[in-house]
C-alpha cells in the first residue's frame, strides 16, 4: 500500500548515500526512502521484462519478485542481458536472478517460475506494484481491477518489434507530490544577501506542491467507444498505436504467443486479418493501420525495449515515490520515426 | 518478399555483423549503449574511456559493479558485455579520444561513431575528427530527466559546432574577492583559495582584497592610483597566499583570522563598497570558541550531509581540514601541489567550510555540504532510465544510418513531460550546416579582438587556440609574407616565443594567422582586431557572437542543451574566471511546438521558449520556433560536471 509505506528505517546508510547520490540529488532523499520500502512484481523476463528489472534494481527498491514460467530459448539469450548464453532450458526467472542480484545486492531479488495466471488473487497483494509484461489482454484486466483497488500501482507493458507501449493504472486518487520554483518576495532583511531584494525565482529555492491523479482501469481504457462523436472528433489527434495495441493483444490472445519470425508469412497474413477484424469491430476506418507494420512488429527489438522500459521503469519510481506528475495513461513508442506520445484512453 | 532475422530485416541484420562502429565514452550512456549495440547484433564494437569506476557511478553505469571500483571503465564495459554474447568482437581503449594516436585513419575505420560524453572539449574534438574522416556521428546527452539525439553527417547536417554554445558562467574578480552576493560566489572564493594554499597558483585567482575595484573608488583617478599602488607595493598582495601560509605553518587559527577577520576588516575600510550593500561582519576565533554551543550540532534524519552546520562546527571543519591537507603536502614533499577533488574529503570540507563562513561573514544562508558539493564539484544529477531511453535512440538512429536511410535521421528531444501535443520525445528535422560556422565550412574564419601588447603567444595558444577554438595541438603561421611560425605543434620548438607578445611579431590590428591542427585536419583563418577597450578580466573576445559574461537570453531549450551537453567543458575548473566557458549542457534544442499552440501554452510542462532559429516538426513539417522550457528539473540549474556521461546534445 504506497500511502503506507513507511520510511521504515529512516537512517539511509552511507553506502546508500554513497551509491545513490546521483539520483538522491535528482528526486531527493524523501523519494528515495519510499522506494526504499517497495516491493515490485515484475511478470515476464524478456527483452522489456530485463529492462524493467535492471531499471527498478537499480533505483533500489526494497524488492523485485521475476514471475516467469517460460524456458530460455536461443532466442532469449539474444534478447535480453540477464540470461546467460549457457542457461537453455532453465526457467527464464531463474536465470535472470544471479546477474539481476549482482546490479545491487541491497535489492532482495527472488525469482519465481510459476505462471503468472495459476497465481491466487492474494499473492498479488503483497506488492506495492506490479508490473506485467507478456501479458494476455485477459489476464491485466483482471490483475488490475483486483489490485488497483487495493491501491497497489498497475503498470503493463510489451514491444513487438520496433513498437512498444505501457499503460498505467494508479487508482482513482494517486496522491504525489511537485517541486516547484519558490518566488522570492523581497524583504527588508532578506538572509540570502543583499542581491535578494529584488523579487526571483530562486532555483536554489523550491516549495513542494501537493496534487492528486486520477486513473481508469484496463478495461476501460481498452474500451472505448469510438462511435460517439465526441470520440469520432477525438480520432484525429489519436495515435494509431493505440489500435495497433487491439491487434497485437488479439493475436496474443488467439495464438497464445506474439508474431514470430519463424513464420513471418503466416503470422503477417494473420496480423492483417486481425487488423480488419479489430478496426471493424470498434467501428473505426480500416484505413488507420496500413499494410506495412506488419513487417515490423515482430520480435522484440532491444533499442525499443530499452526506450519503453526506461519509461516504465522511471514511471514505476515516480509511482512508488510519490513525485513528479505521472504520465496518463498510456505511453506508446514508435521507434521507426522516433515518436514517443502519452494519451490517455477510458471515461472522462 | 521480407525476410526477417528476429526483429531485423535481414540485409540489415547482415549489415550489422560485418561493420564496424567507435563508441566514445563508457559510462551513464555508454553502457547502456553497448548492451544495446550488442543485443542489437553489432558484432564489431571499439569502446573508449579514459576514466576509472566510481562508487557514484554504480546507480547507472550497470555494467559496473562494486568490486569494480577503480578499474578501467572501458575495460569492465567490454567483459561486461562479452557476456552477452560472447561472439561478439569489442575493442577497449583506456585512454583519450584526444591522442593524436587517434587519428583520421584510426576514424575511418568505422561506418558509425557515437558519443557518449560529457565534455565539450572531447565533442568538439571527435566532431571534426568525424567532418575529416567523413564519418557519420550520433551525438547525444542527458542530464536528470531530460536528454537528446542528433545525428551529424558532413555537408548534410549541422556540425556540433555550427550553432553557438553558452559558454560556462563567470564571475568578475571583484564579486569574489570583495562583493561576493550569492553562495556560488563564496564557493568559487574558496576553491581559488585552496589552490592558493595547497594547489597550483594562478593570478587569476586571487583571494585576497581587490584594492583595484574600480567601485570602491570615490573618484576614478583614486582607482588607477589604487591599482598601480598595489602592482608595485602588492600591499596586500606582497607576500603570495601561499608563502605566508607556509610561514605560519599552514596554523589553521591564523589562516582563520587573517582570511575572515584581518581581510574583512580590511575590505570594511573600502567604505563605498558598503554604501548599497550590507557590510560584512568579521569572524573572531575566540570569541566563537568562546560562544560555542553543544546543542547546535543536533542530528537530524537525513543525510548527514544534507544538514547545514552551526559556525562553530564549521570553524572546527575549517581547522581540520587545513591540517589533514597540510599532511597531505608535506607526504608530498618539495614543491608539491594538491589538485582540488569534490571526492577527497578534507578538499571538499576545506571548500564547505571556507565557502560557508564566508557566506556567514557576508550574511548569506549557508548552505550543507551536499549542496556545496553540487555547485563546487558541477555534479549533474543522473539516473539509469533516461540514459537507457537516449541509448536506445542512438540506435535506432543508427540503424537507420546503416540502412542508407540517413535521411530519415532526426533530432530526438527527451522531456519531463508531454508537450501540448503529447509528444515526451520529440523527433525534429535536421539543419543544414550553418553558412557561419567556423569549423565545417571550406574556408572557416574568425575575428578575434584583443590587445597585441598584452596578449602573450602562451596564451594565444592555450586560451584562444586550444579552449576557445577547441584545437588539440595548433600550428599558427602569420600571414606576414614571410610565413613567420608562431607556434609550432611540436613539443619544444617554439617554446622560446610563449612568453612574448603577439606585437614582438609584428603582429597588429589587421593581422591573419592561419592555424592549423593537422591531428582534426582543420585550418582556421584569425583575423586580429586590436584594441585597448576590454572589460575587465576579459583577455579577448570572438567578434560576432556574446561575450561570454553575458550569454544571450536563452530559451529554455537552449539551457536544457547545454545542459545535457556536459558539465565540463575544458579541464580548467569551471570557477577560473578566464577559463574557456564551460557548458555542461548540450544544447538541445527542442523545436516541435506550433506557433498557435506555444501561445495558447501557459503550463510549465509544455511551453518552451524557443529562439528564432526555425525547425519543422518530424510529422507535419510546418515550421515552428524553438521555445525554451520551462519544466527543468530544478537539478538542471546545476552545471556541474559529474565524471557521468551527460548527455545532451550539449
Amino acid at each position: 500500500m504506497i500511502d503506507m509505506i513507511e520510511k521504515e528505517d529512516p537512517i539511509i546508510s552511507e553506502e546508500e548515500a554513497a551509491q545513490y547520490d546521483r539520483q538522491i540529488r535528482l528526486w531527493g532523499l524523501d523519494a528515495q526512502k519510499r522506494l526504499r520500502g517497495s516491493r515490485v512484481l515484475l511478470a515476464g523476463l524478456g527483452g522489456l521484462g530485463a529492462e524493467v528489472a535492471k531499471n527498478l534494481i537499480l533505483a533500489g527498491v526494497k524488492g523485485l519478485t521475476l514471475l516467469d514460467h517460460e524456458q530460455v530459448s536461443e532466442e532469449s539469450c539474444r534478447a535480453q542481458f540477464l540470461v546467460p548464453v549457457t542457461a537453455q532450458g532453465q526457467n527464464r526467472a531463474q536465470a535472470s536472478l544471479e546477474r539481476a542480484q549482482n546490479l545491487n545486492p541491497m535489492v532482495e531479488v527472488h525469482a519465481d517460475s510459476t505462471r503468472v495466471e495459476d497465481k491466487p488473487d492474494d499473492f498479488f497483494l503483497q506488492f506495492d506494484a506490479v508490473c506485467l509484461t507478456g501479458c494476455s489482454r485477459d489476464l491485466m484486466v483482471r490483475v488490475d481491477q483486483l489490485c488497483s483497488q487495493r491501491n497497489i500501482k498497475v503498470f503493463c507493458g510489451d514491444v513487438y518489434g520496433y513498437y512498444g507501449y505501457m499503460f498505467s493504472n494508479l487508482g482513482k486518487e494517486h496522491n504525489y507530490v511537485e517541486e516547484k520554483p519558490k518566488l522570492v518576495k523581497p524583504t527588508e532583511n532578506s538572509n540570502d544577501g543583499p542581491e535578494a531584494k529584488k523579487a526571483k525565482v530562486d532555483p536554489n529555492e523550491t516549495t513542494m506542491v501537493k496534487k492528486t491523479a486520477s486513473f481508469c482501469a484496463l478495461k476501460e481504457a481498452l474500451e472505448v467507444d469510438w462511435t460517439t462523436e465526441k470520440a469520432k472528433a477525438a480520432m484525429k489527434r489519436t495515435p494509431v498505436d493505440y489500435f495497433l495495441l487491439h491487434v497485437l493483444l488479439k493475436f496474443r490472445t488467439d495464438k497464445g504467443r506474439d508474431p514470430d519470425p519463424q513464420s513471418f508469412a503466416e503470422d503477417s497474413q494473420l496480423l492483417k486479418q486481425i487488423r480488419d477484424d479489430v478496426l471493424e469491430a470498434l467501428a473505426v476506418s480500416s484505413d488507420l493501420l496500413s499494410d506495412d507494420f506488419t513487417s515490423y512488429c515482430f520480435s522484440e527489438m532491444s533499442p525499443v525495449c530499452a526506450v519503453v522500459g526506461g519509461v516504465l521503469g522511471q514511471e514505476v519510481v515516480k509511482a512508488l515515490s510519490q513525485r513528479d506528475p505521472p504520465h496518463r495513461n498510456f505511453f506508446f513508442f514508435d521507434g521507426r520515426k522516433g515518436n514517443g506520445v502519452v494519451d490517455y484512453f477510458g471515461p472522462n | 518478399m521480407v525476410q526477417l532475422v528476429g526483429p531485423l530485416r535481414k540485409e540489415l541484420a547482415d549489415s550489422l555483423s560485418t561493420c564496424k562502429v567507435l563508441v566514445v565514452g563508457a559510462g551513464g550512456i555508454g553502457c547502456e549503449l553497448l548492451k544495446n549495440l550488442v543485443l542489437t547484433g553489432f558484432k564489431n564494437i571499439e569502446v573508449i574511456d579514459l576514466d576509472t569506476i566510481d562508487v557514484s557511478n554504480l546507480n547507472r553505469q550497470f555494467l559496473f559493479q562494486k568490486k569494480h571500483v577503480g578499474k578501467s571503465k572501458a575495460q569492465v564495459a567490454k567483459e561486461s558485455a562479452l557476456q552477452f554474447c560472447p561472439t561478439a568482437n569489442i575493442t577497449a581503449y583506456h585512454d583519450s579520444i584526444m591522442n593524436p594516436d587517434y587519428n583520421v585513419e584510426f576514424f575511418r575505420q568505422f561506418v558509425l561513431v557515437m558519443n557518449a560524453l560529457d565534455n565539450r572539449a572531447a565533442r568538439n574534438h571527435v566532431n571534426r575528427m568525424c567532418l575529416a574522416a567523413d564519418i557519420p556521428l550520433i551525438e547525444s546527452g542527458t542530464a536528470g530527466y531530460l536528454g537528446q539525439v542528433t545525428v551529424i553527417k558532413k555537408g548534410m547536417t549541422e556540425c556540433y559546432e555550427c550553432q553557438p554554445k553558452p559558454t560556462q558562467k563567470t564571475f568578475p574578480g571583484c564579486t569574489i574577492r570583495n562583493t561576493p552576493s550569492e553562495p556560488i560566489h563564496c564557493i568559487v572564493w574558496a576553491k581559488y583559495l585552496f589552490n592558493q594554499l595547497f594547489g597550483e597558483e594562478d593570478a587569476d585567482q586571487e583571494v585576497s582584497p581587490d584594492t583595484a575595484d574600480p567601485e570602491a573608488a570615490w573618484n576614478p583617478e583614486d582607482a588607477t592610483a589604487r591599482a598601480t599602488a598595489s602592482e608595485k607595493d602588492g600591499d596586500v598582495k606582497r607576500v603570495s597566499t601561499k608563502e605566508w601560509a607556509r610561514s605560519t605553518g599552514y596554523d589553521p587559527v591564523k589562516l582563520f583570522n587573517k582570511l575572515f577577520k584581518d581581510d574583512i576588516m580590511y575590505l570594511l575600510t573600502m567604505d563605498k563598497l558598503w554604501k548599497k550593500r550590507k557590510a560584512p561582519t568579521p569572524l573572531d576565533w575566540l570569541q566563537l570558541e568562546n560562544t560555542a554551543c553543544p546543542q547546535d550540532e543536533a542530528p537530524g534524519s537525513g543525510l548527514k550531509d544534507q544538514q547545514v552546520l552551526s559556525v562553530w562546527g564549521l570553524c572546527q571543519m575549517f581547522q581540520h581540514s587545513v591540517e589533514t591537507l597540510r599532511s597531505q603536502l608535506q607526504e608530498k614533499g618539495e614543491g608539491a601541489e594538491l589538485v582540488w577533488d569534490k571526492d577527497d574529503p578534507p578538499a571538499m570540507d576545506f571548500v564547505t567550510s571556507a565557502a560557508n563562513l564566508r557566506m556567514h561573514i557576508f550574511s548569506m544562508n549557508m548552505k550543507s555540504r551536499f549542496d556545496v558539493k553540487s555547485m563546487a564539484g558541477n555534479i549533474i544529477p543522473a539516473i539509469a532510465t533516461t540514459n537507457a531511453v537516449i541509448a536506445g535512440l542512438i540506435v535506432l538512429e543508427g540503424l537507420k544510418i546503416l540502412s542508407g536511410e540517413i535521411e530519415s535521421c532526426r533530432t530526438i528531444f527527451l522531456n519531463k513531460c508531454p508537450n501540448l501535443r503529447k509528444k515526451l520525445l520529440v523527433p525534429c528535422i535536421l539543419d543544414p550546416p550553418s553558412a557561419n560556422c567556423y569549423v565545417c565550412v571550406s574556408k572557416p574564419e574568425v575575428t578575434v579582438k584583443l590587445n597585441v601588447h598584452k596578449t602573450m603567444v602562451l596564451s594565444l595558444q592555450d586560451r584562444i587556440l586550444k579552449e576557445r577554438f577547441g584545437m588539440v595541438a595548433p600550428d599558427v603561421q602569420i600571414e606576414d609574407g614571410k610565413g613567420t611560425i608562431l607556434i609550432s605543434s611540436e613539443e619544444g620548438e617554439t617554446d622560446a616565443n610563449n612568453n612574448k607578445f603577439l606585437s614582438d611579431f609584428g603582429i597588429r590590428n589587421g593581422s591573419r594567422l592561419q592555424v592549423d591542427d593537422f591531428l582534426q585536419d582543420y585550418t582556421l583563418l584569425v583575423n586580429v582586431l586590436h584594441t585597448e577597450e576590454l572589460e575587465r578580466d576579459v583577455e579577448f573576445e570572438v567578434v560576432g557572437e556574446a561575450p561570454d559574461k553575458a550569454p544571450p537570453p536563452q530559451t529554455n531549450q537552449e539551457e536544457v542543451n547545454s545542459i545535457t551537453n556536459g558539465n565540463k567543458d575544458s579541464a580548467q575548473p569551471s570557477t577560473s574566471s578566464k577559463a574557456a566557458p564551460a557548458d555542461d549542457d548540450d544544447d538541445i534544442m527542442i523545436v516541435d511546438s506550433d506557433e498557435e499552440e506555444m501561445a495558447a501554452s501557459s503550463s510549465a510542462a509544455a511551453a518552451t521558449s524557443g529562439t528564432k532559429r526555425k525547425h519543422s516538426d518530424a510529422e507535419t513539417g510546418e515550421t515552428s520556433t524553438k521555445r525554451p522550457r520551462t519544466d527543468q528539473s530544478s537539478a538542471a540549474a546545476a552545471d556541474n560536471d559529474d565524471d557521468d556521461d551527460i548527455i545532451a546534445l550539449d
